[in-house]
């Protein structure tokens, strides 16, 4: 465990890019109502819990048109 | 060429606004932060979660397991990540149907294609460098200076290869209706490179193994002499899957 802490300075960049991409992710889905399948809850939860695959999930094949 | 570049931009324009750049370039720098860092943390890891009485031994990590990480983890989730952004390209397009005005003012349907191929080729080639450059960093921080045998080779490589599967998609799009067909018949082609990978002749020309021999290229197992096929043959079947496509979209009804 020590060592992790260690290496925080080199974890955080990490999260920062994956918080950066869900909540864009997460913006998008509260702003737009149609997606290509599924519903509102279902995105959300997927955009904030499967880090990184979540997002790009939505972004690819989830988002509706505009 | 005035069309062309004019729709170059709309492209880029177009990935900036559906969040292309952003995923592209936020999932290969995370690749290349987390490569190396989970080289180094892996003994901690797996100490950590050893069961009382069993002892794991490992080598000390070094370089050549962060690259090993790098490469995995571009050649499996890069590659499917950059085929779920560009596989939409040409295809929802057509089916939305935005393309009849543009191709109405005058602009060929040959730029099209090659105009998306360009915007396309452009963000994978700099997400791609950016993830090699930050990975580099990060590796030459964590386990000290290093040279490495062939790593720009195993590098182009990689890019080729991704380059590659962008054009087998533009292919796929240009053959398939709807939007995922196009999806469905690069993953049958990736799939039957993959299968025929195994088959020991085939390996000296297969496309596939520029994404598999990376590590072996570092290693000095494979000469660079010997990746010169693959090369030859990856890029003689980008620029065909290219002409293909364009051939498909000049006839194809919108």
């Amino acid at each position: 465990m020590k060592e992790i802490i260690a290496y925080l300075p080199f974890l955080i960049p990490i999260v920062a890019v994956e918080l950066i991409l869900a909540v864009t992710a997460l913006v998008h889905v509260l702003r737009h109502e149609n997606y290509r399948f599924g519903n509102r809850v279902i995105w959300i939860i997927l955009v904030l819990f499967v880090s990184i695959i979540g997002p790009i999930l939505y972004f690819t094949v989830g988002r509706g048109d505009e | 060429m005035r069309g062309y570049i004019a729709f170059t931009r709309k492209e880029f324009t177009e990935q900036i606004r559906t969040y292309k750049t952003l995923i592209m370039l936020a999932v290969f720098v995370v690749f290349g932060m987390m490569s190396p860092l989970l080289a180094k943390l892996m003994p901690e890891f797996l100490s950590s979660m050893a069961i009382e009485g069993v002892k794991i031994t490992m080598a000390d990590p070094t370089y050549l397991d962060a690259y090993t990480q790098f490469f995995k983890n571009i050649t499996q989730m890069g590659i499917i990540v950059t085929l779920l952004v560009f596989s939409g390209c040409v295809s929802s397009e057509v089916t939305k149907g935005t393309l009849i005005n543009i191709l109405s003012k005058g602009i060929s349907r040959s730029a099209v294609i090659i105009s998306k191929y360009t915007a396309s080729v452009t963000l994978w080639t700099l997400s791609f460098a950016a993830a090699a450059a930050v990975n580099y960093g990060y590796t030459a921080y964590l386990f000290g200076s290093h040279s490495t045998h062939n790593l720009l080779l195993s590098c182009l490589c990689l890019w080729l290869f991704g380059a590659f599967v962008i054009s087998v998609t533009f292919f796929a799009s240009t053959l398939t209706k709807g939007n995922y067909g196009g999806l469905l018949v690069t993953a049958a082609i990736l799939g039957v490179l993959l299968m025929l990978n195994m088959m020991p002749e085939s390996v000296r020309y297969n496309p596939v193994s520029l994404a598999a021999n990376n590590m072996a290229l570092l290693n000095n197992t494979v000469s660079t002499a010997d990746m010169m096929a693959a090369l030859g043959v990856t890029l003689v079947s980008t620029v065909l899957c290219l002409t293909v496509a364009l051939c498909i979209f000049r006839k194809k009804i919108l």
